[in-house]
């Protein structure tokens, strides 16, 4: 039963990507030119370097800060360093190409009263590798604090023993020991970049997305449209495949580690100060900023306010009912990827599948529903229907992870005696597995409702009539060059989404194994 | 409680809450099709339209139903709803995105004598398959302080040596601009036109970055001294409420350039009525309805373009931009030519 369960949850998510194969292969191709088809390819490949680099050293950096010294802030930065999941990648953007636009107010002061410009522009490839940075460097922030939080004190301290220096200590044991925690939360980060659909194209960073975007708008073929999207899909098997590597790796080394507490380093002065001043400096850049500026520069537009309160409780709608499904069907794939190993990897393979790609994948099932049952389909109910389950096929992933190591924590052992107490397969699953991983279903089902907050094309191209997302509203301003207009709704968005970043994030910032609680 | 049903619980209670809110608003299922009801897919999706879509319900008693997105979007959701399309009109802002609807089979043609006397022959399919109700035009927005008007009233100027390093434009897949090479490739061929667009190319002050609206503004704070632009971006700037964009059109005019003495690129939104509309009727009545005097001037007056209708008077403060030569070529004409525009394009090295 489970491994039916596991699945049918595999399918759902693998159908869009079907899609998208069966799209590649068909129809006319269009004329893009090789030279420009390797710029793409280029320029997407140097965005996610960027961010990988970029949100490993930041992410990394801050955790050990956080985890390993004391400093003033301490305790808030611990959880708050993750609370730029709540800004969407897009407002960041809007935020940041509008307050350093060449022709925005900042710059205009800068040239006439300072007598200096800023050498650096958004719009450009570094531009968008740091707003994107600023948008994603939580998940390795989040992914490297557990692996520093459950790391080994005994060879901390052997490294010191040794003489190696605090730095030195940091280098050559914590940071080799946590490598599978970074490799997973940088191949996170640098799955979202892969993904996003709203950020680079509002940047004009013109990456394979552009291939895509290009083939099937201007020169109308799906199908060239699906080939683009094929190294990237080759692109989020491979990161998927570094990310289970990464969590296959985190499991051992504790294994008989008896837990003491870790040699946490006072900061002082100087050093104090720095630590800080650089892990507000990240909340700053991730949130505050973006977020201030939105408010500060847009906020005296008045917004059409019965529209964004209903498009907010569509959001909300959509968010809680999208995670109760995915979690339930990656729960169902965790529990049955015992019995069918790769389907759990393959189904994760829509997060990382480019926004524009997953919707052209989504139009496959989508239209098998429309004209099998034309009247009931375009229905309210049905819509949304459809949207619920576009959800679970994009964020599968997102939802599979915790739910995998949840469920990790429940030994073979606890199960045989289930069912040796004479439970089915099921029943064990009900009463023991999914209790035990209550938390980590939580965490997941939170992951995905903040990521619904913040999803575009899907709800772009499957929505029922009159209805909108926040995030749609937001988008459709941005297009038609009101950027003004799109501040509110992208606020809300963040406003929505940071009590579910706060929630989690506390959570997740749990104690240390035999710290007391 | 224990911690797991609290959870459901507070779930199942978000869920109910805003599904109540829900139902009150939408149409309820099965209602897509129907008396009094007609089912709009638009790709333009300004504040003013819903007022449109409310004044048409209060004039006919038939209740809108929408969906936005952008063109190709909704085109590709058409395709795949198939005969099943509860879609009754396809509303877009460009006649090159008309022309793929048109071109996919999705639009079917229209005899509506009212259509007809409404919209100029030259802004409308020959076949009565899309109708435009809206006209802009694809010029030119100048720094006074350094370019005299007479510096950019062809389209030949801009591409020439005088602003070598000095233009502004949007990327090369932008529909405008796609409509626009389409335009010339229809007017000199495509010869000319590859050599007018490497010098497009010559003169970029800077790679082609934002919108419309980001290249005027970088005209304003002296990055270009002109750029290519649509006319409703720089009207809005010009009477909207941003203190700092009312500022840029001090100092920044918009210019006309012409084709071949024939008047400045023009190009339309515009609707027609889908190949497999279940509200036939409702959709033909929709689109007279966007052809109205009444809705060509609210649209000409929140949004800036201008109204279709030759006699149709252009409102405030459109109507200051209003005093140009419209080329009179066939908004059909430049549709086909996109794919080849862009090869071009791309070609010449505009990315």
């Amino acid at each position: 039963m489970l491994a039916l369960l596991a699945s049918l949850a595999a399918v759902v998510a693998l159908l869009p990507l079907v899609g998208v194969a069966a799209a590649a292969l068909s129809g006319e191709t269009a004329a893009i030119p090789a030279r420009d088809i390797l710029r793409y390819g280029a320029t997407s490949a140097a965005l996610a370097g960027l961010v990988a680099v970029l949100t490993g050293v930041v992410g990394s950096l801050a955790a050990w800060l956080v985890v390993m010294h004391r400093f003033p802030g301490r305790d808030i930065f611990a959880w708050a360093l993750a609370l730029p999941l709540a800004a969407p990648a897009f407002a960041v953007a809007y935020a940041y190409a509008d307050l350093f636009d060449v022709a925005g107010g900042l710059r205009i002061w800068m040239r006439a009263d300072l007598g200096f410009d800023l050498p650096f522009e958004m719009r450009t490839l570094p531009g968008a590798a740091f707003i994107l940075s600023c948008a994603f460097y939580p998940y390795v922030y989040l992914a490297m604090r557990a692996a520093f939080v459950n790391q080994s004190a005994q060879a901390l301290e052997a490294a010191r023993a040794l003489g190696c220096t605090p730095q030195q200590a940091f280098r050559r044991v914590a940071l080799p020991l946590a490598r599978p925690a970074l490799a997973a939360g940088v191949a996170l980060a640098v799955m979202e970049t892969l993904a996003d659909y709203g950020a680079v194209q509002f940047l004009s960073v013109q990456t394979l997305t552009t291939g895509v975007v290009r083939a099937w708008f201007v020169f109308g073929s799906l199908t060239s449209a699906a080939q683009f999207a094929l190294p990237l899909l080759g692109a989020a098997a491979l990161l998927l495949w570094i990310e289970r590597w990464g969590r296959g790796g985190r499991g051992y080394e504790n294994a008989n580690a008896r837990w003491r507490p870790l040699p946490v380093t006072s900061l002082r002065g100087g050093k104090a100060a720095a630590a800080a001043v650089f892990c507000f400096s990240l909340i700053g850049f991730g949130l505050l900023l973006p977020a201030g500026w939105l408010a500060f520069a847009f906020l005296d537009v008045t917004p059409d306010w019965p529209r964004l309160i209903q498009a907010g409780a569509n959001s909300l709608t959509l968010a809680t009912a999208g995670a109760v499904v995915t979690v339930a069907l990656a729960t169902g794939l965790a529990l049955g990827s015992a019995r069918v190993p790769h389907l759990a990897r393959l189904a994760s393979l829509g997060y990382a599948t480019p926004g524009a790609v997953m919707a052209i994948g989504l139009l496959v099932p989508a239209a098998m529903v429309w004209r099998l049952a034309p009247g009931a389909a375009q229905g309210f109910g049905a819509g949304l229907i459809l949207l619920v389950y576009a959800y679970a096929a994009r964020l599968m992933a997102a939802a599979l992870e915790p739910v995998d190591a949840g469920l990790s924590r429940v030994t073979p052992n606890m199960v045989h005696a289930a069912r040796s107490l004479g439970r089915s397969e099921g029943g064990a699953a009900w009463t023991v597995q999914l209790p035990i991983a209550r938390g980590a279903l939580l965490t997941a089902g939170l992951v995905v409702f903040i990521d619904i907050l913040k999803e575009l094309p899907a709800t772009l191209i499957l929505r029922p009539f009159n209805f909108d997302t926040l995030a749609v509203i937001a988008d459709n301003y941005a297009r038609d060059e009101r950027l003004a207009n799109a501040g509110w709704p992208a606020l809300l968005i963040v406003l929505i989404a940071l009590p579910a970043v706060i929630w989690l994030t506390r959570k997740i910032a749990a104690s240390r194994p035999g710290d007391p609680a | 409680m224990t911690p797991r049903l609290t959870i459901f619980a507070s779930l199942a209670a978000a869920l109910s809450l805003s599904a109540c809110g829900q139902s009150s608003e939408q149409a309820p299922a099965g209602q897509a099709a129907g008396e009094g009801v007609v089912n709009v897919y638009s790709a333009r999706h300004y504040d003013v339209d819903q007022r449109l879509y409310e004044m048409f319900t209060e004039a006919t008693g038939v209740r809108v139903n929408r969906i936005e997105g952008s063109a190709p979007q909704l085109i590709a959701r058409m395709q795949s709803e198939g005969a099943a399309s509860p879609a009754d009109v396809f509303v877009a802002a460009d006649a090159g995105a008309l022309w793929r609807a048109q071109e996919a089979g999705l639009l079917a043609p229209v005899a509506s004598d009212i259509l007809n006397a409404a919209v100029p022959e030259n802004l409308r399919d020959p076949e009565g398959r899309w109708f435009g109700f809206q006209r802009r035009a694809r010029v030119v927005a100048y720094d006074t302080a350094k370019v005299q008007p007479s510096e950019v009233d062809t389209y030949e100027e801009i591409a020439g040596p005088r602003f070598r390093g000095k233009l502004c434009v949007r990327s090369s897949d932008n529909v405008y601009n796609l409509s626009l090479v389409g335009a010339l490739i229809e007017a000199w061929g495509a010869e000319k036109t590859a050599e007018w667009a490497r010098g497009i190319v010559a003169n970029l002050a800077r790679q082609p970055e934002g919108g419309d609206r980001d290249q005027i503004r970088a005209v304003g704070a002296g990055v270009c001294e002109i750029a290519l632009t649509n006319s409703y971006y720089y009207i809005r700037m010009a009477a909207g409420d941003d203190a700092g964009d009312r500022s840029v059109t001090q100092t920044v005019k918009l210019g006309f350039p012409s084709l071949d003495g024939q008047g400045a690129h023009v190009n339309i939104s515009g609707g027609g009525v889908a190949t497999n509309a279940p509200n036939r009727e409702a959709a033909i009545r929709f689109l007279e309805f966007l052809a109205s005097p009444e809705a060509q001037t609210l649209v000409s007056q929140e949004n800036g373009e201008y109204p279709a209708s030759p006699n149709v008077a252009v409102p405030a403060p459109t109507s200051a931009y209003a005093d140009f030569n419209a080329h009179p070529m066939s908004v059909a004409a430049f549709g086909p030519r996109q794919s080849e525009a862009q090869a071009l394009m791309t070609a010449a090295g505009w990315r």
